[in-house]
């Protein structure tokens, strides 16, 4: 490992800019409540890994969907597991940005010169719930479908926009493919690139700032 | 001009742009296809099945761009009345189901609640069940909804 990896780095230099970010000391007082972020984090990477494998196999149409979701789960090898790992992972990554939500504010650690990174993790809450309610459609099952119905209904309820965003949303007047797969490109594009750019924010304030003292 | 100058106008163009984009984009994700949607009616039952008393659910389904649409109404009948409701609940548009025992309609998604007049007696919904016009002709009934 070490040799291979040296040989990579004298030609990369990808250790040196590091060092100060990977050999840095711990603040005094830290505990294990300041794991959870990059708990969150450790999901994320999961759901990335995952859902890159569940993507091989999904068809996001009108037709296959289902149909594929069932042959994910009972006729591909491990399918149920990956398939299981990513609904995990991505409700346990909702809770873990929680707890660590709840970390920060009893530390006021979103104080200044922090309230920019706060911002931050709230918009990165935001999108991991978009990803949430994106991917709960996928399946295309009558929960699914239910769950869309009503959770673009409430789109229709912002004053002057409300009808531009509801149809907008579901790509026509009700829920169909076209919702599918409008659906889909938001869940395994859009909303992954915007978490990736907000989290490589997230960490760059964080290396920048430090680690706010405990109260 | 001065390359201060020239520089802050080649920016100012570039969110002019960006700005451009960006509504262009917005109409973009605007489906074409939206259209107002026309009222129809549809054939339900023959007079003969109108219910004598209570409520009744009654499925049917119509042709929409070339795809099968079911849908479901209500039909409640009074004295010599009969009102037609629309399943869809007002809140967030799931569909509601006639508990016979209760005698009240329920949306399974929030909880709302109707009378058998439509009108709310529990629950999240702002607005009663949605009346549906029921046209008699030649012994048999139809459904005036929206296609």
């Amino acid at each position: 490992m070490g040799k291979i990896f040296d040989w990579i780095d004298s030609h990369f230099g990808v250790k040196e800019p590091h060092k100060r970010f990977l050999q840095r000391t711990i603040p005094p007082n830290v505990n294990y409540s300041y794991c959870l972020g990059g708990i969150a984090f450790t999901y994320f990477l999961m759901l990335a890994f995952t859902g890159l494998l569940l993507s091989i196999y999904y068809v996001p149409s009108e037709k296959e969907a289902f149909k594929s979701i069932i042959a994910i789960t009972n006729e591909v090898t491990l399918g149920w597991f990956i398939r299981s790992l990513h609904k995990w992972s991505a409700n346990l990554f909702i809770v873990f940005i929680i707890f660590h939500a709840i970390r920060v504010f009893i530390h006021k650690a979103y104080k200044p010169p922090r309230e920019l990174n706060w911002m931050a993790g709230v918009l990165g809450f935001v999108v991991a719930m978009a990803s949430g309610f994106t991917g709960y459609l996928l399946p295309w099952d009558q929960k699914a479908y239910w769950a869309t119905e009503v959770g673009t209904s409430m789109f229709g309820t912002v004053p002057l926009i409300g009808d531009y965003l509801i149809y907008a949303v579901r790509g026509g007047l009700d829920i169909n493919g076209t919702t599918l797969i409008r659906f889909y490109s938001l869940h395994v594009l859009y909303l992954p690139i915007s978490m990736v750019i907000i989290l490589w924010a997230h960490f760059h304030m964080v290396k920048r700032q430090g680690i706010a003292k405990r109260l | 001009m001065k390359r201060r100058d020239f520089l802050k106008k080649v920016i100012k163009a570039f969110f002019l742009t960006l700005t451009a984009f960006i509504f262009s984009a917005s109409i973009y994700i605007y489906p074409s296809n939206i259209r107002k949607r026309r009222f129809h009616y549809i054939y339900l039952m023959d007079e003969d099945d109108l219910p004598k008393k209570g409520v009744r659910k009654i499925e049917f389904h119509y042709e929409r761009e070339h795809r099968i649409v079911n849908s479901r109404v209500f039909v409640v009948a009074g004295n010599d009345k009969f009102t037609a409701f629309s399943p869809v609940c007002t809140h967030l548009g799931c569909l509601v189901n006639w508990d016979n025992n209760k005698k009240e309609f329920l949306c399974p998604c929030h909880g709302g609640k109707y009378n058998a007049s439509g009108e709310v007696i529990a629950g999240p919904p702002p607005k009663p069940l949605t009346r549906l016009p029921l046209e008699i002709k030649d012994g048999k009934v139809y459904v005036g909804i929206k296609v």
